[in-house]
C-alpha cells in the first residue's frame, strides 16, 4: 500500500505540472490582459504599454511561462494584480471561508444523502421510498441560483417583515457589521446564523445524487445471500443493514467523496455570489474577468492538486473498506 | 463500530465548524494581522496618534455621536485609498470623502469651495495657481500634513511610470517637478496653461502622504500594501480594517480640524460588498445595510412602499449609448448613423428600462449641467418615416426584396451590436434595437461578449473589431470629449467611433480655452447641436442614480457630486441603534 501511495504522488507531480502549463497557455493567449480590463479614460497607448511593463507583460510568452516555473518550483506562487499582495496570501485568506462552508454542506449532504439512500432501499417501493425521490429530484434539478434566492426570500426576507417568525436569518456575509465588537459567545452564535442558509442551500443541492447513490448501491447488496445469511441468523435488523450491509454499499459513496473533496478548495460561484460569501469559487471568476493571471494560474493549480489528490484518497480509502481491492 | 465511527467523525466535525467559525479571520479589536512589514510599522502610530487625540478631543455631549452605519453595494474598491492608481468609482469617492482630503469639494452649485485648501489665488495671466493650505491637518499618523504632501502627489500623478488613470486632467498642466513650487509649508504652487475649469481636477485627486510613499518607485504604487491594507489619511476617516471582498471598516478621525466639523457623528462606517441584487434589497430590508448604493430601477418601487425606507433619486453623470464604429461601409455616413437613432424609439426605452428613473440623453452634456441645451437634440426625434427617408437618400434601398437594404456596390445594410455578458439592461438594448431596426430595413444582430474581450476589441488601435456596441460611461463635471471625438486621437484607445469631423475638432480646441460660463454657453450649444449632426454614438439615457437608506441614517444628502458627498454628516437616531 505504501509503495503504491507513493508511486502515485510521484505521478501525480508531472501531471500537476502538466496542467499548470495548459492553464498558463490557456489564460494568457485569451483576449485582453490586465492592462486593457484597467484602462480609464484619458490613458492614452503610452499609458497601456507603461501599464503592460509594470505587469511584465511586455516580455514574450515563453520567457513569461519560464519565469513563472522558476518561481513556481520555489514555491513562488506570485504576486496578484486585483488583490496587490502574494498570491499564496489571497488564496489562504478565502480559503477557510471556502473550507467552512463546502465542508458542512458536504458533511451534511453525505449524512443526510446516506440516511436517506438506505432507508429508501430498505422500504423499497412504499409511499416513503417515492415520497422522498420526488423531494430529491425537486431539489436535484433547482438551479443552484434560484434555490439560494428562494432560500433568502423565505427564511430572510418574509419570515422577518411578512411572518414575523421569532427565528429569521440573516441574508448574506459571514458575519455581522459590528461582529469584531461582539463578545465571544455572541459571535460564535453570529457567525453560525450566518452559515445556515448558505450550507442549506448547498446540502439540499449536493444531497440527491448522494442519496441516489445510496438507494441504488444498497439495493444492491441486500439482495445478496450473505444479507439472507445474517437475518436467518437472527441477526436484529438494525445490525444487518447498518454493520453487515451499509459497509458493502459504500464504495460508489467512496468514489463520489473523491469527487466532491475539490469542493472544498473550489467553492460553488453561484451559492457565493448570492450570499456574498467570500470564497474561492468567486475569487477565482473573478480573476478571471479581470484577467488577474497569477492569481488565475495559482488557484487552478490549487484546484488540479486537490482533484489528484482527492482521488487519491478514494483509492486508498477503496482499499480500507474492500478487502477484495488492493493496490500493490 | 461503524456508528461510532461516525459519531466521532461528527463531533470532530462540529468542533471543527465552530473554531473555524469563531476565528474567520478577526482578531480582536477588528484589526486583521497585518501581513506587511510596511503596515506592521505604520499602523501601530495610527494607533497611538488616535488614542491620544480621542484623548485630547473628548467627544461632546450631543446624542448624535455614535452608533455603526452599514453601506453596501456590488463593487470592491479594488485600488483601495491611493488616488495616484485608484481607476475605479468606489475608491475615489471613498479617498476624496471619507479617508483622505481634496484641495477643494464643490457645492451643490458645483462651484469650488475650500477644504485641504483653505483659500486660493489664480495669477492674472490664468498660469498659476497657489494654494493655501490649513495649517491644523494632520496624517492619521501624527504628522502634520503640508505643502510638500500636495507636490509630492502632483508629481507622482503626472509621472508617466505612475500609469496614474486619469492623465487627461493634466493635459494642460505643466507635468512633473516643473508644475509645482512649494512656496512655504503651506503654501504651493502649481503652474498650467490657460484652460477651461481647470479647479476641476483638485476636486477629485486626494493628496497622499509624501512622508510614507515618496520612496516607493512609481512603477510599484500600484502593488504597495498601503493601497488596501493599511492607508493612512488626514480625512475625517480612520482606517480600521479590510477583509478583501467582504467589507471595509472605518472609524472616527479624532484630529479632524474643528473648523471642518471635527470627528465624524457615526462611531464606525461599513462598507460591504454584496455581489447579487436581490441580496442588496434584501438586506436592505431586513436591516442587514442600512444604505444600498445604485438600486435597479425595478427595485425602485419596493424600496418607496417599504415603511423604514426611502429612496434618494438624482440625475447623474453616466451614460447609456451605442457607439458605431464609423471605419465601417455600413455606418461612415452620418445620415445612417442618424436614421438609426430616428427609428429606435428612446422615450420608450427611458420608461420600460429605467421605469422613468432616467432622462433622455442626446450628447454627453448630463441634464444638470450648466452647458446642457435640451433643444440642442438637433430634430432627432423618433419618426421612422424620415428615418426611411434619409436611407434612401444616402443610396441605401431594398433591391431585391429581401427586407434589408443595400448599397449602390451591393453591400447589405447589416451589422452587430455588441455587448458585454452581465449586464441585463445593455443586452436589452441592444435586442430592442434589433426588433425596431427592422421596421427600417436594417439588419442588426445582437452579440454577447466578455466584458474584458469586449473592451479590447474597441480600444485596441488598428484591431478595432466591433461594427456597434453598448457601452457606459461617466462625464467628469469638466466635460472634455476630446479622447473620444477629436481625430488628433483617432489612434488613441478612447477614439472608438472613428470620428473625423473639422467643425467638432475646431470647436474642442475652442471649448478647452479658459473663459466665462455665460460665454462658453454658446459654444457648448453649438456643439451639442454638431454632435447630434455627426451621431457618432446613439446616444440612449442618462439614468438616474438611485439609492436606499433606512430612515435611522439622518441628514443623508447625496446628489452628482457623490452618494458619499456628506458621510461625517450622517447620524443615527440614538433611539434606533443596535
Amino acid at each position: 500500500m505504501r509503495r503504491y501511495v507513493v508511486r502515485r504522488l510521484l505521478g501525480a507531480i508531472p501531471l500537476i505540472l502538466g496542467i499548470a502549463t495548459l492553464v498558463f497557455f490557456v489564460v494568457n493567449l485569451a483576449p485582453g490582459d490586465p492592462a486593457q480590463y484597467l484602462l480609464s479614460r484619458g490613458m492614452s497607448a503610452g499609458v497601456l504599454a507603461q501599464m503592460r511593463h509594470n505587469f511584465g507583460l511586455d516580455q514574450p510568452l515563453l520567457v513569461r511561462y519560464l519565469k513563472w516555473m522558476g518561481s513556481l518550483l520555489t514555491g513562488n506562487l506570485g504576486y496578484s494584480y486585483s488583490y496587490d499582495r502574494p498570491v499564496l496570501d489571497v488564496l489562504l485568506t478565502f480559503l477557510p471561508n471556502t473550507l467552512l462552508l463546502s465542508g458542512c454542506a458536504l458533511l451534511l449532504a453525505f449524512l443526510v444523502g446516506m440516511v436517506l439512500g438506505t432507508v429508501q432501499a430498505v422500504r423499497q417501493h412504499s409511499a416513503l421510498d417515492s415520497g422522498v425521490s420526488v423531494v430529491l429530484l425537486f431539489f436535484y434539478s433547482m438551479p443552484s441560483f434560484w434555490l439560494a434566492l428562494m432560500m433568502i426570500l423565505i427564511f430572510s426576507l418574509w419570515a422577518r417583515n411578512v411572518w414575523h417568525w421569532p427565528l429569521w436569518f440573516p441574508a448574506s456575509g459571514m458575519h455581522a457589521a459590528s461582529a469584531d465588537l461582539m463578545s465571544g459567545g455572541e459571535r460564535l452564535r453570529d457567525a453560525l446564523m450566518h452559515l445556515v442558509l448558505p450550507v442549506t442551500s448547498l446540502t439540499l443541492l449536493l444531497t440527491a445524487g448522494i442519496a441516489r447513490y445510496m438507494r441504488g448501491s444498497m439495493l444492491e447488496v441486500v439482495r445478496q445471500d450473505f444479507i439472507r445469511t445474517a437475518r436467518a441468523k437472527g441477526l436484529p435488523e438494525r445490525s444487518v443493514i447498518f454493520k453487515h450491509a451499509l459497509r458493502n454499499a459504500l464504495l460508489p459513496i467512496i468514489t463520489l467523496l473523491g469527487l466532491y473533496i475539490p469542493l472544498l478548495f473550489s467553492g460553488t460561484v453561484f451559492i457565493e455570489y448570492v450570499f456574498a460569501w467570500p470564497g474561492m469559487g468567486k475569487t477565482i471568476v473573478d480573476a478571471i474577468g479581470t484577467r488577474d493571471y497569477p492569481l488565475v494560474m495559482g488557484g487552478s493549480l490549487l484546484f488540479a492538486t486537490m482533484v489528484v489528490l482527492g482521488n487519491l484518497l478514494a483509492d486508498i480509502l477503496y482499499a480500507v473498506v474492500d478487502p477484495r481491492i488492493r493496490h500493490d | 463500530m461503524i456508528q461510532k465511527g461516525a459519531w466521532g467523525l461528527a463531533s470532530m466535525a462540529a468542533v471543527a465548524v465552530v473554531a473555524l467559525s469563531a476565528c474567520g479571520g478577526q482578531e480582536a479589536g477588528g484589526r486583521m494581522a497585518a501581513t506587511d512589514s510596511f503596515c506592521a510599522s505604520v499602523l501601530p502610530k495610527v494607533d497611538s496618534f488616535e488614542a491620544k487625540m480621542r484623548a485630547e478631543h473628548p467627544t461632546p455631549k450631543d446624542p448624535r455621536y455614535g452608533g455603526t452605519v452599514v453601506v453596501g453595494t456590488i463593487g470592491e474598491l479594488s485600488d483601495g485609498m491611493n488616488s495616484l492608481v485608484a481607476s475605479d468609482f468606489g475608491s475615489v469617492q471613498h479617498q476624496d470623502f471619507l479617508n483622505q482630503m481634496t484641495l477643494i469639494q464643490y457645492d451643490d452649485s458645483l462651484r469650488p469651495i475650500p477644504y485641504l485648501a483653505q483659500s486660493w489665488d489664480v495669477s492674472p495671466d490664468d498660469t498659476e495657481i497657489t494654494f493655501h493650505l490649513r495649517h491644523d491637518v494632520y496624517w492619521q499618523d501624527g504628522v502634520k500634513t503640508t505643502a510638500r504632501d500636495v507636490a509630492f502627489t502632483y508629481e507622482r500623478a503626472t509621472d508617466p511610470r505612475t500609469a496614474f488613470p486619469n492623465p487627461s486632467y493634466w493635459d494642460r498642466y505643466v507635468k512633473g517637478p516643473n508644475g509645482v513650487e512649494v512656496l512655504d509649508d503651506y503654501t504651493v504652487r502649481i503652474h498650467m496653461e490657460p484652460q477651461q475649469e481647470f479647479m476641476d481636477p483638485w476636486r477629485a485627486l486626494a493628496i497622499m502622504p509624501a512622508h510614507l510613499l515618496e520612496d516607493v518607485p512609481p512603477d510599484q504604487l500600484k502593488d504597495h500594501p498601503f493601497n488596501t491594507q493599511c492607508p493612512v489619511g488626514n480625512g475625517p476617516f480612520v482606517f480600521v480594517e479590510h477583509e478583501p471582498q467582504d467589507r471595509w471598516v472605518f472609524g472616527p478621525n479624532y484630529a479632524f480640524p474643528q473648523a471642518l466639523g471635527g470627528r465624524p457623528f457615526v462611531d464606525r462606517y461599513v462598507y460591504r460588498i454584496i455581489p447579487e441584487q436581490t441580496t442588496l434589497l434584501t438586506d436592505l430590508l431586513t436591516g442587514g445595510i442600512d444604505i444600498y448604493i445604485a438600486v435597479r430601477p425595478d427595485q425602485a418601487d419596493q424600496v418607496r412602499k417599504a415603511p423604514n425606507l426611502r429612496l434618494i433619486h438624482f440625475p447623474f453623470r453616466n451614460f447609456i449609448f451605442v457607439v458605431w464604429n464609423s471605419r465601417r461601409p455600413q455606418l461612415a455616413d452620418p445620415r445612417v448613423r442618424r436614421a438609426i437613432t430616428m427609428a429606435t424609439n428612446r422615450k420608450e426605452i427611458v420608461q420600460s428600462l429605467l421605469k422613468g428613473y432616467g432622462t433622455i440623453a442626446n450628447s454627453t452634456v448630463p441634464p444638470f449641467h450648466w452647458a446642457y441645451d435640451p433643444s440642442a437634440a438637433g430634430g432627432l426625434p423618433y419618426d421612422t418615416a424620415a428615418a426611411k427617408k434619409l436611407l434612401t437618400e444616402a443610396g441605401w434601398i431594398d433591391r431585391n426584396g429581401d427586407g434589408v437594404r443595400e448599397n449602390p456596390q451591393g453591400v447589405r445594410l447589416a451589422f452587430t451590436i455588441k455587448y458585454n455578458k452581465g449586464n441585463q439592461t445593455r443586452e436589452d438594448v441592444a435586442e430592442i434595437m434589433q426588433a425596431q431596426l427592422a421596421k427600417v430595413g436594417i439588419e442588426a444582430t445582437p452579440r454577447v461578449e466578455e466584458w474584458t474581450t469586449l473592451k479590447g476589441e474597441l480600444i485596441s488601435p488598428g484591431h478595432r473589431d466591433f461594427d456597434g456596441a453598448v457601452m457606459g460611461w461617466v462625464s467628469d463635471f469638466k466635460i472634455d470629449d476630446t479622447d473620444l471625438f477629436a481625430s488628433s486621437r483617432i489612434d488613441q484607445p478612447y477614439a472608438w467611433s472613428g470620428t473625423h469631423n473639422p467643425t467638432i475638432d475646431t470647436l474642442l480646441t475652442e471649448l478647452a480655452e479658459p473663459m466665462s460660463r455665460a460665454k462658453a454657453r454658446p459654444l457648448w450649444v453649438r456643439y451639442q447641436k454638431v454632435l447630434a449632426q455627426e451621431q457618432p454614438y446613439t446616444f440612449f439615457y442618462f439614468p438616474d442614480r438611485l439609492d436606499g437608506v433606512n430612515e435611522r441614517v439622518e441628514n443623508v444628502v447625496m446628489d452628482a457630486r457623490s452618494d458619499w458627498v456628506d458621510t461625517k454628516d450622517w447620524w443615527i437616531d440614538p433611539a434606533k441603534r443596535h
